[in-house]
């Protein structure tokens, strides 16, 4: 490998580059090694799942920032605390914090599949791993600035959910934000993400939905419940696959509220709704602590009401499926969102032989996940638990998205905003990552050859991508 | 009685086994039982390399048999594709260390193939 020259900044991704899942960049510029997320693939298992953690020496790291609690950004991270010599300093904000303790929890049950045949654990870790990194776990304030060891860094909201946080940091008079996942659209409880009051030299930024664009919020709305609507007066069933906390929530005030304002129509609460999820009641207090951080909106509700917005007049919360009594039309929203295994996929392989049942997918799908699959309509689908065996596919399959990812002409806007004369996309499949690329650099086509080229990076995984800071910032900073 | 060959993933701090009966193990049977034990799937999304942890030269020969007893480190790394956008081939020296790694999985040994 070559040696870095002084002035060379270095980005460097062990997973999320050119792949949505295991999202983990590292950067190094002027000694200091920061290293961004620590997802698992959601599509993959076990060691699969994780970002390719032996291509970096991770004891070189200071400091590793988690940008929010999604599976795909945090659950590697007691791997990377227990299992690896990792020995920098972790930060999240305070919600992230209080939702990871029991999301993860949540993950080592789902995949607890038991020990083979050496002893080996099958687990990527386990309860006590979880606890006693924890512990390790700093806090961030959004808006304040923490420095470690000269890197400094602020946190400032990303909308996607509940925590979520894009990071500015400045090392050596350079600054690079990392906008992790994010939505510049304010909905039923969180504010657009932020854009931060000083510049970037460096932007790393999702690239999810690359050039595509989103129907209006209100539209989506409305289709959403239309369709379960439709769905249920015929006396069918709606499964709604979700990950168990943030969008789920989002669903769930809409649907909230269309069943009370619907009540004649839907027979008077002869359809019920369920949330097949103990996370997601066992989170309700975290999503009350934290309504400061939410939108004036849901702050007023809370306010005016004096109760909780996430406790649902129309929704009741399932602990098991032995309970549930499935005897005529109902809405019910599971977990897992990408219908890997779990309460979902159950669900989905009892009602999917059914024509008038309809499965509606709500948030991103992951290339090579079970959600991706049925949206392909297959004529029938691999049962779980009989690997041998298929379940004939008669039901409807639609799918209307409240991922809170930016569209195209978000994101550019936001990355006009940002004004950063480099780019690395990251967060995103090949294909809408590359059509990005190409737009953006079409965009900033004429200031091509300028001092103020844009340069934009779409680099794969363990490829690194290689800057040159000279002069002004340097000699800058060399003043101060 | 069972044999044992130690490995350990570059980025771990613990060190795992493989055991089975008999003086030592093909690289390739090594890699193979690795990939099984951790359930790493068809080998089509990653690579897998060995080394010796002594040397940190790597095992590029499958057919090389590591006696038992021995310690590896093993490297997960992304697959790569055969050829390289710039027209380049497979290079003799690291011809093992490109493509991906299921090959280990379907159980059909490489074939060098030579150049036409
Ligand atoms: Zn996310
Ligand atoms: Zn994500």
């Amino acid at each position: 490998m070559e040696q870095l020259s002084n002035s060379s900044f270095k980005f460097f991704s062990l997973g999320g580059s050119n792949e949505v899942g295991r999202s983990c960049h590292i950067l190094q510029f002027k000694g200091k090694t920061i290293m961004l997320d620590a997802g698992v693939h959601p599509a993959y298992e076990g060691l699969s799942s994780l970002p390719f953690y032996d291509e970096f020496d991770l004891s070189t790291i200071d400091v590793l920032l988690i940008s929010h609690f999604h599976v795909d950004h945090a659950a590697s991270l007691p791997y990377v605390m227990q299992k690896t010599n990792f020995q920098g300093r972790v930060f999240m904000t305070h919600p992230t914090k209080a939702i990871y303790r029991w999301l993860l929890r949540d993950f080592v049950r789902v995949t607890s599949i038991g020990a083979s045949s050496s002893g080996k654990d099958e687990n990527l870790y386990s309860d006590e791993d979880l606890a006693e990194s924890f512990d390790r776990i700093e806090t961030v304030d959004f808006h304040s600035t923490v420095e470690v060891n000269g890197i400094k860094f602020t946190a400032f909201h990303a909308g996607h959910v509940l925590g979520a946080a894009m990071y500015q940091l400045e090392i050596a008079g350079i600054r690079i934000l990392f906008t992790g996942d994010y939505s510049r659209e304010v909905d039923r409880h969180l504010n657009s993400a932020e854009v931060p009051p000083l510049p970037s030299d460096v932007l790393i930024v999702e690239s999810t939905f690359g050039t595509a664009t989103h129907e209006p919020r209100a539209s989506r709305e409305r289709k959403l419940t239309q369709l379960i609507h439709n769905t249920v007066i015929k006396g069918g069933r709606v499964l709604l696959p979700v990950f168990a906390l943030g969008r789920a929530q989002e669903i769930m005030l809409i649907l909230d509220e269309y069943w009370s304002n619907h009540s004649d129509d839907l027979g008077g609460g002869q359809v019920p709704i369920y949330y097949a999820s103990n996370l997601a009641r066992k989170c309700m207090n975290v999503f009350q602590t934290y309504v400061n951080m939410m939108n004036d909106d849901i702050r007023r509700k809370f306010r005016d009401s004096q109760t909780n917005p996430f406790i649902f007049k129309n929704i009741s919360y399932l602990k098991n499926l032995e309970e549930f009594q499935d005897f005529g039309p109902s809405v019910m929203l599971a977990s897992p969102g990408m219908l890997q295994s779990g309460l979902s996929r159950d669900i989905l392989e009892k009602w999917c032989p059914e024509g008038k049942n309809l499965v509606l997918i709500t948030g991103y799908s992951i290339e090579g996940t079970m959600a991706k699959f049925l949206m392909l309509e297959p004529e029938s689908i691999p049962s779980i638990n009989n690997p041998e065996s298929t379940i004939p596919r008669r039901c409807q399959v639609d799918e209307i998205s409240f991922a809170a990812h930016v569209d195209f002409q978000e994101n550019l806007e936001f990355i006009e905003q940002i004004s950063a004369n480099n780019i690395i996309l990251v967060h995103g499949e090949s294909n809408p990552m590359g059509r990005l690329k190409s737009a953006l650099l079409s965009n900033f086509g004429s200031l091509k050859g300028t001092e103020n080229e844009v340069r934009v990076f779409n680099p794969r995984n363990c490829v690194e991508v290689i800057l040159e800071f000279k002069g002004i910032k340097i000699a800058k900073a060399v003043g101060n | 009685m069972s044999s044992t060959i130690f490995y350990r993933f570059r980025s771990q701090r613990d060190t795992n086994r493989i055991l089975f009966d008999g003086t030592g193990l093909t690289v390739f049977d090594l890699k193979r039982e690795i990939i099984h034990e951790n359930k790493l799937g068809d080998g089509t999304h990653f690579q897998l390399r060995l080394y010796n942890p002594d040397t940190n030269d790597e095992y590029d020969d499958d057919s090389q048999v590591i006696p038992r007893s021995s310690s590896v480190v093993a490297r997960r790394s992304p697959a790569v594709r055969a050829f390289s956008a710039n027209g380049g081939g497979m290079s003799k020296g690291s011809s093992a260390s490109l493509g991906n790694a299921a090959r280990y999985v379907t159980g059909k040994p490489r074939v060098l193939q030579k150049k036409q």
